[in-house]
């Protein structure tokens, strides 16, 4: 049987997001992350002089590019990508050289010390592979994150990006992030 | 891809156009376990309700070889629905943290040294009935005081007091939102809810719903704000999350909401924007409202708040424009002033002259589920009056919560009558009552403390003995019934075993009553509780459902209207809903909102104002190693102006001074203030030293806050305290 094409990707309506952490501590449980690393994180822009203010949040994490430096760079094939996508780390290939912690233009990932290899948000393939939705995605109180199917017509990201104002982070880098941020 | 559940603004989406955008949005009861969610072989998934907030959210606990690895939302709570906040997630690591109370310890230094010994439960029990049966022959029952916050066990911890015979129960409220509850009574007769989800227009006095507490209130507005355009027009001296993301922000001159609500008032009045229907059919005392109103004007109360008139006009007509769908939405965030019961009775009389009373996007009354009682051997009423003087001194307060701050200056007075045990539960009064000196007095003057909790709180650390209760998740609690827009039941069942020799609380109370002689009192296992409220839930194979669910929604489909019927009787003393009080009259208050006007700081002093984030709220989560990863300490909050006067820079250390107490911490330089004010958060310099991750770290606003409260309610006013602030 052949297996439909797949694109997996997350839409970020960043304008919902109120930075309450949910999803960094829900993939904190789900996948394991030691404390001071985060597979994924909020970033914060604060400007204005009072009372004229404004504070922005931007969600972020692994790009899952489409051209993934991390695995150009990686010696050994331990960082992989899916054919839907996801990019990984095989940990038994990974030498915990970090030249991947380098070449990612996000720094979305990290050193786990005790295992010695490199470590990084999967998409919650364990999830996604049953049919369920990522961590963050899933407890996310004001739903910043929709993740979904690209090459699936009906998907509520394909809608979304075929109807709304969207860009994407260090597109110069020729690495073809799936992050899209709504406008 | 096969995603389990709808995403919420699909279903949203879709709701909408089955139903028509006029009607409601609705929310439907979504199933955890649809296609492709399976446990794997060793898993096991067990729905149960978090506990580390009120809110009664719904969770599905993932345990792997006898471990809760996960948490996820269980999207059958109509209210919780798919969301889990960072508290709900990081309960897990209430099991497993390293500086949780293990098992009983009986004080060996002087109190707050922190020398333990750890003892059995037979010796810890033994030792308390001891200790409170000197305390009673001395001084009879009253002479102990009982202590606890909201909590499904919480129950049989005040049954506890009662049976001893002590009419001294003191909860949260009155530090809390009692404000709130009194002032929605007095003139609907009961709270309501909000229905934020279907809201067009919300106005929020500080009630910072984005930032300070993350509950289904805060998803249905953030959904209404960005995805159906509802307008939020937000006040507050700092500028939040929930400013961030408002339509207007207005810095308001603290303590000067009222004369914003009564200028509103004015306006709707002056322009005959008022439901005239109706406040015909349901109101009462509209004229002397008119009348009272009249000097209000827009004009006055710029020179009050500092909001311009022509603002506060627009806004008074784009609310009662959008009403009934339109909100002057009370939250929690209650009790920063001494007038904080008028304020409150302002926003609900402004919401009912404009009839956004039970109706789609308005107030509307909770609608309840009956649940059946366990029937247990009653007590006698407890016989001596309460020592904080609630009748004479807050004849409309709540008499089962007391009045805390009231209660503690009488405590320390001995009068009417000495209190010299303290038991408590859940609750940290070290923490979460203004002026510590005071609490640290009051605790000084016992001859025996008390306290059940899973940490070793600040409370804790100044006890003489202290009981580990087991967590939420290693407990079966008695069942809930979610009042609300959308009623639910929810059931909290053991996901796993005590991990440590800790018991539920009901086990502690009857290991203390079986010493107490009061064994009869609590002749029942939780397992019997449970069965009794089961049996009268109007849900078929109640038990079954409830522990295969963990809840049960009445029906995706709200109820309104219910009390907009000719014969409707509010539960107010004319049946009708009351603008002006003739109740609040005879109990010595206006009968409608009187404004007075803040004392403003002197030049060398700032307001004190506080808040919350959502990843901690409460004082008892900020050591949770998860979410204090995301904030290691609290800082003071200034404006550049102030802080370049006084030369201070972001990160230096800053003495803070109130006329009470005296704390350390950093300085956060920032324009995100009034220059009147300085801020800070909630939950940090704790005492115990079994708080590792804040012992010492950062500074409790308790040490800094004086004794006031608001004349009605007795709510603690918790932004009163002038400070001076300078480097250290």
């Amino acid at each position: 049987m052949a297996m439909k094409k797949r694109r997996y990707a997350l839409v970020i309506d960043s304008r919902k997001c109120i930075n309450c952490k949910a999803c960094a501590v829900a993939c904190k449980a789900e996948n394991e992350v030691p404390i001071g690393n985060f597979r994924n994180w909020i970033n914060e822009e604060h400007q204005g002089e009072y009372p004229k203010l404004r504070i922005d949040f931007e969600p972020e994490q692994c790009h899952h590019c489409e051209h993934p430096s991390c695995v150009r760079v990686c010696p050994t094939g331990a960082s992989w990508q899916r054919k839907d996508g996801v990019v990984l780390v095989a940990e038994d290939d990974c030498i915990g050289c970090r030249y991947c912690m380098i070449a990612c233009p996000y720094d979305a990932r990290y050193f786990h010390e005790e295992s010695g290899t490199v470590h990084k948000c999967t998409f919650c393939t364990h999830r996604i592979d049953g049919g369920v939705l990522p961590a963050c995605v899933e407890t996310c109180p004001s739903k910043v994150r929709v993740f979904g199917d690209l090459e699936d017509p009906a998907s509520r990201i394909h809608e979304l990006l075929s109807t709304r104002r969207h860009h994407v982070k260090e597109p110069q880098t020729g690495n073809g992030p799936q992050l899209y941020y709504l406008v | 891809m096969g995603t389990t559940r709808m995403d919420r603004r699909l279903f949203l989406k879709a709701a909408g156009a089955t139903a028509g955008a006029a009607t409601t949005l609705q929310v439907g009861c979504l199933s955890y376990f649809k296609k492709g969610r399976s446990a794997a072989a060793d898993n096991r998934e067990v729905p149960t309700t978090c506990e580390l907030c009120p809110n009664k959210c719904s969770a599905i606990a993932v345990v792997e070889k006898g471990v809760v690895k996960k948490l996820n939302p269980n999207p059958e709570n109509p209210k919780s629905r798919d969301m889990l906040c960072a508290r709900g997630n990081a309960a897990i690591k209430q099991v497993y943290d390293p500086d949780r109370l293990k098992q009983p310890m009986i004080r060996v230094g002087a109190r707050g040294e922190g020398k333990w010994k750890a003892v059995s439960w037979d010796e810890a029990f033994d030792f308390a009935a001891k200790k409170l049966a000197e305390v009673k022959a001395k001084h009879g029952p009253e002479g102990t005081l009982w202590s606890s916050t909201e909590g499904f066990q919480e129950v049989f911890f005040k049954n506890l007091g009662l049976a001893f015979g002590s009419p001294n129960l003191v909860r949260h409220p009155t530090l809390c939102l009692a404000s709130v509850n009194l002032a929605y009574s007095a003139t609907f007769g009961t709270v309501p809810s909000f229905d934020l989800l279907n809201s067009k227009f919300v106005i929020m006095s500080g009630a910072n719903r984005f930032e300070s507490i993350i509950t289904p209130d805060t998803m249905d507005l953030i959904g209404g704000v960005m995805e159906r355009k509802a307008k939020l027009v937000y006040l507050d001296p700092r500028f939040t999350v929930t400013a961030a993301k408002a339509d207007e922000w207005y810095p308001i001159k603290p303590g000067t909401d009222l004369a914003f609500i009564l200028a509103m008032i004015h306006v709707i009045i002056k322009e005959n924007r008022h439901s005239k229907d109706f406040v015909a059919a349901y109101t009462t005392g509209f004229d002397q409202l008119a009348e009272h109103v009249k000097p209000y004007t827009p004009e006055w109360a710029e020179k009050e708040t500092e909001i311009p008139a022509k603002d506060i006009v627009r806004i008074a007509r784009e609310f009662s424009d959008a009403a009934p769908r339109a909100l002057y939405y009370a939250g929690r965030r209650s009790s920063w002033y001494q007038n904080d019961f008028q304020m409150r009775r302002a926003q609900a009389i402004l919401n009912a002259i404009v009839g956004n009373w039970d109706q789609v996007g308005g107030m509307v009354p909770n609608a309840k589920l009956p649940k059946g009682e366990f029937l247990f051997m009653p007590w006698d009423e407890p016989k001596a009056p309460r020592v904080d003087e609630i009748d004479k001194h807050f004849p409309l307060a709540a008499k089962g919560d007391g009045v805390y701050l009231k209660l503690r200056e009488n405590v320390l007075s001995g009068k009417p009558y000495p209190v010299k045990a303290w038991m408590v539960y859940k609750q940290d009064p070290m923490n979460a009552m203004p002026d510590q000196a005071k609490t640290l007095k009051m605790i000084e003057g016992m001859d025996f403390i008390g306290v059940i909790d899973v940490q070793m709180s600040d409370m804790a650390w100044y006890a003489d003995v202290v009981f580990p209760e087991s967590t939420y998740l290693e407990r079966t609690d008695p069942v809930e019934v979610m009042a609300g827009i959308w009623p639910a039941v929810v059931y909290r069942q053991q996901v796993v075993k005590p991990i440590h020799d800790t018991k539920p609380n009901l086990e502690i109370v009857q290991g203390l009553a079986r010493r107490l002689g009061l064994a009869d009192y609590f002749d029942y296992t939780i397992e019997q509780w449970v069965e009794a409220e089961f049996k009268e839930l109007p849900i078929p194979l109640a038990a079954e459902h409830m522990k295969k669910h963990g809840v049960w929604a009445a029906s995706g489909q709200p109820s309104y209207g219910k009390t907009l019927t000719p014969d409707h009787r509010f539960v107010t003393k004319t049946g009708k809903i009351e603008l002006f009080s003739e109740r609040l009259q005879e109990a010595g208050a206006d009968p409608l909102p009187v404004y007075s006007a803040p004392v403003p700081p002197p030049s060398d002093r700032f307001r004190l104002i506080l808040g919350r984030v959502g990843y901690f709220t409460h004082a008892n989560q900020t050591n949770n190693v998860w979410l204090n990863e995301h904030m290691k300490e609290n800082d003071l909050w200034i404006n550049p102006k102030p802080a370049e006067r006084l030369g201070i820079r972001s990160g230096s250390i800053v003495q803070v001074t109130s006329s009470v107490g005296t704390v350390k911490l950093k300085a956060r330089v920032t324009e995100e203030i009034r220059p009147d004010c300085v801020f800070m958060l909630h939950g940090f310099g704790k005492k115990s030293k079994m708080q590792s991750l804040v012992y010492n770290v950062g500074a409790s606003d308790a040490v800094l806050l004086e004794t006031a409260w608001d004349k009605v309610s007795g709510n603690a006013a918790f932004h009163e305290t002038f400070v001076k602030v300078a480097n250290a």
